[in-house]
């Protein structure tokens, strides 16, 4: 049941509720999944993947029969990780061998864990692990290698940071650890997903090749959400911006959230914004490589997620105050425009990089490169999406042939329109004159018809002419006597 | 070892001394520079560069030149562009035409005379930019010119032209179209920018301000053409072609504008903006207030135009031809240029 207060905010913002509205009735699955012969441990999974996941439940499950398990359980193992690395109740002699075997415990029959603390919102999951396990054991060997290799990686780098003293005191501190973190938490994620993709045969197998466009899909997501949740993060002790980006603003980390410390905090915002903005092109090249509609939505819905908070993140000194999101609304319509093609995705992109655009205070010691990355974005997106037609060169022989044919082909088009009307008019004509003349045949008065026509018209105009109507009259009370 | 010979013209130039230096620091050509003037004071002149005084329009002095300095290949640098409400009126056409064609006309011909194996010449994104009227977003080298509605742009088109077509096996030609340069002793864009400030002109900005433009540094123009008369004594790969050559930032003309005055301390404290439709009555009125009071103004409709259209480019053709990188990035160019500027304005002060 929606709260009063959400209740009161949709009164006055009807756009949004239409785009709810218009989401929950006109969105229809690319894929459907059929539930019913699902063994049980697989049904256990999905509940374990409505429970652990929010945003990305609804994009896996529609995701082609091919990949929807494979992705499914790929995201659980992840989710599994995670929750390891996560819980500061464990020690670190308890987590490290498991971060760095998880992709062996993948495969250990009955594996299951419960030694996190009671607040690990996910700890379920790991007490019934066994049942990912099961499901993991019968998913085809080439998806289980990729799921296995990224988990691996994945893990001993974790493992890394879970053992690095600096980080856990100060946090992250410089840009190229901050990029090696959301690598290993993220960047590895987008190389799983692209390979699980080309190898069931649903994205251009020339993604592979250019390696730093799925590493940008997730740097950009991890990005974003780091940004997002610096006052969570914050009050639950963990710092991911780096030391190099907030050290050129303010003396101390904690600086940032004073009050008076406004100008200073958006600043550094600002300059991590721009680092995340960076990426966005490289997301919408990658986004040109998927083939088929179900991969797509799942990669661009995030991704478009991601650049609208952005652009309510930038120049906004709430998220050092509260948790900022997109409204249910935006979120909505950002759904709905990108789960169709990568030209509207783009509009996406312009319009929020143009509204990124329009905040940027010349104040701001990052004014310049905020803009230039604004501009290159909107130039990559010209490049692939062109807004004019070249004009035609009179002067290149080629062209001018290409002109000929083209007026030829508009002299056509307009005869052919001419012909059309034509037809159009003779039929209206054949018509109307064969009613006429039935009209007659059966004693129609025109005459009477058209006396009285011009009578209405001249009270209309307030022409003075009685004296016709009063002969026409005259005349047609004459006829009707014979 | 013998260096190739190479032969500037207007090498003591903004762009032309800046193409100097950086074919000095190449340390494989032997450098002769042409101009009407002797190398500035403050700008930077080389001991082993031969410094020769010749005009482009005297084509006897020239040919006198060429054949003493029987240069491999050939930099054509010298163009005049008018600056103010000049470059929107057809005024003064001759002179700009004259310099402009005839004087590439002349260059061509001594080039070509005393036997040299190619030329590069600096041509303008004007050729394509300057229909006024028209926006350019991401345009390319296969978009046709010849459309231009200013002298400048004509003058530069017809120029381009003529080097392109004299493109032949033994004489490779290319063009290279600079966008409006900017650096360090730069004559027009930073001083024209700056005046800005002293004239109270920041806080306005015409249109929505959301229209790209593109700039380039001077270092970067420099080693473009660094870079093609290399090509056209080796692979010859750009023969024949033109290039457009721009620091691949496209960015408004309003925030160029915007961290340009904050280099000189000066932000604007607030802003108003004048909607295009009200801003070319006020250009309409301009020119009607300077033709009947017969002064020379700096608003008309020609610079809100120039003000509010779209036109940057694309400069893939010539990174994957030349090799161009544009190695100047903005943030770093508008610095530089901001300490020069800053350092002259103090200069003039103290005396």
């Amino acid at each position: 049941m929606p709260s009063l207060s959400s209740l009161a905010y949709y009164a006055i913002h009807p756009r949004e509720l239409r785009q709810i509205i218009q989401w929950k009735v006109w969105h229809n699955p690319v894929h459907e999944r059929d539930e019913t012969k699902d063994p049980a441990s697989l049904k256990r999974c999905f509940d374990f993947l409505h429970l652990t996941s929010r945003s990305f439940t609804a994009v896996i499950l529609e995701l082609h029969p091919e990949l929807l398990v494979p992705v499914a359980l790929f995201y659980l193992a992840l989710r599994g990780l995670d929750t390891v690395e996560d819980d500061m109740t464990l020690s670190l002699d308890t987590k490290e061998p498991i971060l760095r075997n998880f992709h062996d415990i993948l495969e250990e029959d009955g594996w299951n864990f419960d030694g996190n603390g009671p607040n690990e919102k996910d700890r379920q999951l790991l007490v019934e692990f066994n049942v990912v396990v099961e499901e993991f054991k019968k998913i085809k060997p080439a998806y289980k290698a990729i799921i296995k290799d990224i988990t691996k990686r994945m893990g001993n780098g974790m493992a890394d940071y879970v053992k690095n003293a600096e980080f856990n005191v100060n946090g992250v501190d410089t840009v190229a650890d901050y990029e090696l973190y959301c690598h290993y938490v993220a960047g590895l994620v987008g190389e799983g997903c692209t390979r699980l993709f080309v190898e069931g045969g649903l994205a251009n197998a020339a993604l592979l090749s250019r390696p730093e466009l799925m590493e940008s899909m997730g740097q950009m997501l991890q990005q974003v959400n780091i940004i997002r949740d610096i006052k969570e993060d914050h009050d639950d002790g963990r710092r991911f911006w780096p030391k190099e980006i907030w050290s050129k603003h303010v003396d101390k980390f904690e600086d940032l959230f004073k009050p008076e410390n406004k100008e200073l905090a958006l600043n550094t915002s600002t300059e991590m914004i721009l680092n995340a903005l960076n990426r966005a092109d490289d997301c919408l090249y990658y986004l040109a490589g998927l083939r088929e509609q179900s991969v797509f939505n799942f990669c661009a819905i995030p991704q478009s997620m991601a650049i609208a908070t952005l652009d309510v993140c930038f120049q906004n000194h709430d998220i050092f105050k509260k948790n900022v999101k997109i409204t249910k609304g935006s979120a909505c319509q950002l759904m709905t425009e990108s789960s169709q093609n990568l030209q509207l995705v783009c509009e996406v992109f312009r319009r929020h990089t143009r509204k990124i655009h329009h905040k940027n205070n010349p104040h701001d010691p990052n004014f310049l490169k905020i803009s230039i990355t604004c501009g290159r974005i909107e130039q990559f997106i010209e490049s692939i999406f062109p807004s004019h037609p070249k004009p035609v060169d009179m002067k290149s022989p080629a062209s001018i042939e290409e002109a000929a044919k083209k007026k030829v082909e508009d002299a056509e088009a307009k005869w052919d329109t001419i012909y059309l009307i034509l037809a159009v008019v003779c039929t209206i004509l054949v018509i109307t004159s064969s009613m006429i003349f039935i009209a007659w045949l059966a004693g129609a008065r025109f005459d009477i018809a058209f006396a009285q026509l011009k009578e209405q018209l001249g009270d209309l105009f307030s022409w003075s002419s009685n004296s016709t109507i009063a002969e026409v009259a005259k005349d047609a009370s004459g006829h009707s006597e014979l | 070892m013998d260096h190739p010979r190479v032969l500037v013209t207007g090498g003591t130039g903004f762009l032309g001394s800046e193409i100097v230096k950086a074919l000095v620091e190449t340390k494989s050509f032997e450098i002769t520079v042409i101009d009407l003037n002797p190398p500035a004071l403050g700008t930077a002149s080389f001991s082993d560069v031969r410094y020769v005084r010749a005009n482009i329009l005297n084509p006897a002095e020239l040919a006198e030149v060429f054949m003493e300095a029987r240069p491999s290949i050939v930099v054509h640098t010298v163009g005049v562009y008018p600056l103010g409400e000049a470059r929107y009126h057809m005024q003064g056409k001759e002179a700009v035409f004259q310099i402009n064609v005839t004087g590439t006309m002349n260059v061509l011909q001594a080039a070509k005379t005393c036997g040299a194996k190619g030329l590069v010449y600096t041509s303008s994104v004007t050729v394509l930019l300057d229909e006024l009227q028209a926006d350019f977003r991401n345009a390319d080298e296969t978009w046709p010119t010849g459309r231009a509605t200013t002298s400048y742009g004509q003058s530069k088109t017809v120029a381009e032209s003529l080097v392109l077509s004299a493109n032949t096996t033994d004489f490779a030609t290319c063009s290279l179209r600079s966008a409006p340069i900017f650096g360090p002793n730069d004559p027009a864009t930073i001083p024209i920018l700056h005046g800005c400030i002293r004239r109270g002109e920041t806080p306005f900005i015409l249109g929505d301000a959301t229209n790209l433009v593109d700039f380039v540094y001077v270092a970067n123009v420099a080693d473009a053409h660094v870079l093609a008369a290399r090509n056209l004594l080796n692979s010859a790969t750009a023969a024949g072609e033109a290039f457009f050559i721009t620091n691949g930032e496209p960015i408004t003309t309003r925030d160029f504008c915007v961290a340009l005055w904050k280099e000189f301390g000066h932000i604007p404290r607030f802003q108003i903006k004048i909607p295009k439709g009200l801003a070319w009555w006020m250009g309409w009125g301009a020119e009607w207030v300077c033709w009947i009071t017969g002064t020379e103004g700096t608003f008309s409709r020609g610079a809100i135009y120039d003000a509010t259209k779209w036109g940057y480019v694309s400069i893939s053709k010539a990174r994957r031809i030349l090799g161009y990188n544009p190695r100047v990035k903005l943030p770093e160019a508008l610095k530089l240029s901001g300490q020069h500027f800053r350092q002259q304005f103090s200069d003039r002060v103290k005396k």
